[in-house]
């Protein structure tokens, strides 16, 4: 049986690196729609969903084969590389020394792009399916990882797959509604705080992996989980007040 | 073929992105597994993934930071 302590890092992980990567598939697919209609946008996006369910069916049987030991550490140490990959460039953004993620600016990126590679009307709805098919494929493939590294089989513990899907499925049902309510690029989507959490927790999540791989498990077992991620937070938020350019004031 | 690629570089960029952080990483995981296993000190090593990790993350965050001012 599950219990909250467990299951809630798992949940909540998924569920907001996955808001963060449909938003940023929702608005490619978008942009395709606006240019070429439903069709080809949908068409491409459904395609890529397929591709992504087998991949996950696929790999999912295999992790169970994998010795456990050899499975947290290569799972934790790219949960590790993956979320300081996510915290630095969200360090980086929320201090403004790197440029924050732009929903519009993509959205006008894409459309344009599209509309400049149109010859014949086929020849376009096929660019747009394409478009539309890698945008999924590529946002969905860093979900699919997340969901599998944080629903990985454990020793003597439940597997979190399930609760992992549930959070990342929450996020699909979630963007999709709003997004196909508003018809617009979800730029009021705070991307860079949802990394920043992401980022924090796929580090804390790294950390517990891999010591436990390493035959050095956390005292506090799955509650540690949760010291962990306050002290990336921490370590985070310290290193934005310290890298953030000062501002200086000129006497006049 | 383009979109195998793309989907080979977006994985590769998902870890290998940032070559010196990957390295540091791999070193301070292989350093902790050291003290784990032949130390026999399990607490001390997990505590040196965790140092590790911040360490790598602070010279990450400097050097890009160093870079962008230049």
């Amino acid at each position: 049986m599950l219990d909250w302590a467990t299951a809630a890092p798992a949940v909540t992980a998924a569920f907001v690196a996955s808001t963060v990567e449909v938003t940023e598939a929702f608005t490619i697919v978008l942009a395709v729609s606006s240019v070429r209609g439903w069709r080809p946008a949908l068409s491409g996006a459904f395609a890529g969903l397929v591709v992504l369910a087998i991949i996950v069916v696929a790999l999912g049987p295999v992790l169970n084969l994998v010795p456990l030991n050899a499975l947290q550490i290569v799972v934790g140490v790219l949960l590790l590389l993956f979320g300081l990959g996510w915290l630095r460039k969200a360090v980086l953004r929320a201090a403004g020394l790197m440029a924050l993620h732009d929903e519009d600016a993509i959205y006008q990126r894409e459309a344009a792009r599209i509309h400049g590679d149109t010859q014949s009307a086929a020849a376009a709805d096929g660019v747009a399916a394409m478009a539309s098919f890698q945008a999924v494929l590529l946002e969905g493939l860093e979900v699919v990882f997340i969901v599998l590294a944080v629903g990985a089989p454990r020793a003597g513990r439940p597997s979190l797959m399930l609760p992992a899907s549930l959070g990342a499925l929450a996020a699909f049902v979630v963007v999709m509604a709003v997004g196909l309510l508003i018809r617009k690029p979800l730029a009021l989507v705070p991307e860079n705080t949802l990394k920043f959490g992401v980022g924090v927790m796929l580090s804390a999540f790294g950390v517990f992996w891999t010591s436990e791989g390493i035959g050095a498990p956390w005292p506090g077992d799955d509650w540690a989980l949760f010291g962990l991620a306050a002290a990336f937070l921490i370590v985070a938020l310290a290193l934005v007040a310290l890298v953030r350019p000062r501002k200086t004031v000129l006497a006049s | 073929m383009n979109v195998v690629r793309e989907v080979l570089e977006e994985l590769w960029s998902m870890f290998v992105g940032d070559r010196r952080l990957t390295l540091l990483t791999l070193i301070v995981v292989v350093l902790a597994a050291a003290v784990s296993l032949l130390a026999k000190a399990t607490t001390l090593a997990a505590v040196l993934v965790f140092l590790g990790a911040v360490a790598v993350l602070a010279d990450a965050v400097f050097q890009a930071a160093r870079k962008s001012r230049r």
